[in-house]
């Protein structure tokens, strides 16, 4: 299931939400004011009507020829226009008046003796139509009244209210904006802090002062565990240091004692023989595995590297020289891709040199020896590839292999020596204090290809 | 027979190691303290010293300074830690060579000796640095008023090793193999800090060398 965004549904739950309730407003409020209107005014007109309907019966009585000037002042004076009926038969009109406009049933109606009023739309225009039955003198007076004032207010209106929901739903928007934002900040934040802290970047917390009192509480316990979690691998690297500061010492004496009897040798028997030897060569793993858990204290315990700005070609070839030649292992050629001028790095002279080590010595144990240092060039990075040969690392395993102690297949099928199982877990420690990467991929001999990235230098003054 | 002093206070180890150079051939001294080492030194020529740095009382580094104080015998430290720190210092004491404890025997073994192989080799005719007179032969360095600069032998092999090669620059890994008789066991902070403190006696500046100069990506020359 795709996740949805907490962002956008708050963003959509406001903006949404401001235009329903904006819409509802203004609906409610059109109709209103416009019944009210429309009522109010009719109202007026009504009372109009039969002081108008008075008039004209007054002069049916007195001079019924003064009729038509009659009608024309009243549509003059109130804007409508009059008809005047008697014996079913129009007698007289205003000027602009239509017959059209009064209908039958209100005919009907006032005949029969009903004063009557009708609202009509017409073409969009609101029409109110009043008819009052005169009956001393057999007639019926219709006022037919324009209620086009009223319309022109109400669209006004009207676009008042469409204006003012379309306000309002911006606003609800730009409010849900404000709030996603807020809401979802805080969440930003502690999982950028999260990944920091898992790129190694343990000093990382999180501000608590600006937090809102529940994000406090969220601030606060993430930044209680990450503290806990800091105390407990400190704690753990200082045991781990601890523990092989004291090996130390009875270490030296074994190693010593040995070459003493390995002095001896000839004066031993056979089995006795057999025995110092497997001695030794244990005692030699043993060696380095306490060199490497030291190693490894140290760059946890937060022993600052001594960076310092080196040309890239000869501090591998120095390095690749004097692996191979402490371990009496095959040397590597150093292979420069062309155009590659002499790029600088920042490391740590001595950490480096392990790192090769470690990687020459790895290609040794599992793929039969590096076949080639190759170094390269890619945008702000300098690429140090050290290939080998040999069957290569199963995908499945290139990430697990820079873990400590940890021990692919390639280990255990083919019963190969024995490393101390911390010499890639070293080299990426030391690879990300010069703020390096190292991944392994595949090498063009088809084996595997132990890639370094690191920052490329641009001037020495850095 | 050579002479060598072992000062190391852990018992095991200095049994240990005296058996080791006692089956060498080596006449061992061994003391568990600066001061007792010290109080020997005085009594007998040692060729060579093995100084342990976490000493009780005296530090290995004191002792370092007292024993360059008294003579010219290559030091080698052993330090608990390889901090480059630790490293520095001890050989800012006077010694020529570190090893890390847990050492492999066989290279301390190979070190030592290698110290004690090397003599002073007249590969290069008496030559001046500015105010200074190096004479090979004589294996002194002289101001220009006579008075007799002070170098370790180390040093003294440093400088005219790079005085040999004709001012081309030398590698750290080639100064390893000519002054130390190192094949494989180069750590090139031992070069960087010699260098250094060969510079701080020989150069008017020694922030800003004129004589001994660094060549970047290839090491260092000397400027005659």
């Amino acid at each position: 299931m795709r996740r949805r965004s907490l962002r956008l549904r708050l963003l959509v739950t406001f903006g949404l939400g401001a235009f329903v309730l904006s819409s509802l407003v203004a609906t409610v409020t059109y109709v209103g004011v416009q019944r009210l209107l429309i009522n109010n005014q009719q109202q007026a007109d009504l009372g109009q009507s039969y002081v108008n309907a008075a008039l004209v019966r007054s002069t049916l009585y007195t001079s019924p020829p003064e009729l038509s000037n009659l009608l024309n002042s009243i549509q003059n004076a109130s804007a409508s226009n009059v008809l005047v009926r008697t014996h079913k038969e129009w007698l007289a009109r205003s000027n602009s008046a239509s017959i059209y406009d009064v209908s039958a049933d209100t005919i009907n109606a006032v005949d029969a003796g009903r004063a009557t009023e009708q609202t009509l739309h017409v073409d969009g225009r609101i029409i109110f139509v009043v008819g009052v039955p005169i009956p001393s003198v057999e007639t019926q007076f219709f006022e037919v009244f324009q209620l086009s004032n009223l319309e022109h207010t109400l669209r006004l209106l009207l676009m008042a209210l469409i204006f003012g929901a379309l306000a309002t739903s911006l606003l609800g928007l730009s409010g849900g904006l404000w709030v996603a934002r807020r809401t979802v900040r805080p969440l930003t934040e502690v999982s950028n802090a999260a990944a920091l802290i898992a790129d190694g970047a343990l000093s990382t917390r999180l501000l608590v002062n600006q937090a809102d009192r529940e994000v406090q509480q969220l601030t606060e316990s993430f930044n209680q565990m990450v503290s806990q979690l800091v105390q407990r691998l400190e704690r753990d690297a200082r045991f781990a240091s601890d523990v092989s500061h004291e090996l130390r010492s009875p270490l030296t004496t074994l190693a010593t004692t040995a070459s003493v009897l390995q002095q001896h040798r000839d004066e031993l028997t056979t089995a006795g023989r057999e025995s110092l030897d497997l001695l030794v060569a244990d005692l030699s793993i043993f060696q380095s595995l306490v060199e490497d858990l030291l190693e490894m204290a140290r760059s946890d315990g937060g022993v600052e590297p001594v960076m310092e700005t080196l040309p890239i070609i000869e501090l591998a070839q120095q390095s690749v020289r004097s692996a191979s030649r402490r371990h009496a292992l095959d040397e590597p050629p150093v292979e420069v891709a062309s155009g590659v001028d002499d790029p600088l790095v920042r490391v740590d002279r001595r950490r480096f040199e392990r790192v090769i080590t470690n990687l020459i010595d790895n290609a040794h144990r599992y793929a039969g020896g590096a076949v080639a240092l190759r170094i390269d060039v890619a945008g702000n990075f300098v690429e140090v590839n050290v290939d080998d040969a040999g069957a290569g690392v199963p995908p499945e395993e290139a990430e697990q292999v820079f873990e400590r102690f940890f021990r692919g297949l390639a280990a255990h099928d083919r019963g190969i020596a024995r490393g101390t199982g911390l010499g890639l877990a070293l080299v990426r420690d030391h690879v990300r204090t010069f703020g390096g990467t190292i991944t392994v991929t595949r090498s063009p001999e088809g084996g595997a290809r132990f890639q370094i990235l690191l920052p490329l230098v641009r001037s020495e003054s850095t | 027979m050579s002479r060598i002093l072992i000062v190391e206070d852990d018992d095991h180890i200095r049994s240990a190691l005296r058996l080791m150079f006692e089956g060498e051939g080596f006449v061992v001294d061994d003391a568990p303290s600066g001061e007792v080492a010290m109080a020997m030194f005085s009594r007998m020529a040692s060729d060579v010293a093995i100084v342990d740095i976490m000493l009780p009382g005296m530090s290995g580094f004191e002792t370092c300074l007292a024993l360059r104080g008294a003579s010219d015998l290559p030091i080698v430290i052993v330090s608990a830690r390889d901090d480059t720190a630790d490293v520095v210092l001890g050989l800012e004491s006077g010694a020529d060579d570190y090893v890390t404890k847990p050492f492999v025997p066989e290279e301390l073994l190979a070190r030592v000796r290698a110290h004690l192989r090397r003599r002073p080799e007249k590969s290069t005719g008496a030559f001046k640095l500015g105010d200074l007179h190096v004479i090979p032969d004589e294996g002194v360095v002289r101001h220009g008023d006579g008075a007799e600069l002070h170098l370790t032998s180390t040093e003294f092999r440093l400088l005219t090793d790079l005085a040999s090669n004709n001012a081309k620059p030398l590698s750290r890994e080639d100064l390893l193999e000519r002054v130390w008789g190192y094949d494989y066991f180069g750590d090139s902070r031992l070069v960087d800090v010699h260098i250094r403190r060969l510079r701080m006696k020989i150069e008017p500046d020694p922030a800003n060398p004129i004589f001994l100069v660094t060549v970047r990506g290839t090491g260092y020359k000397l400027v005659i």
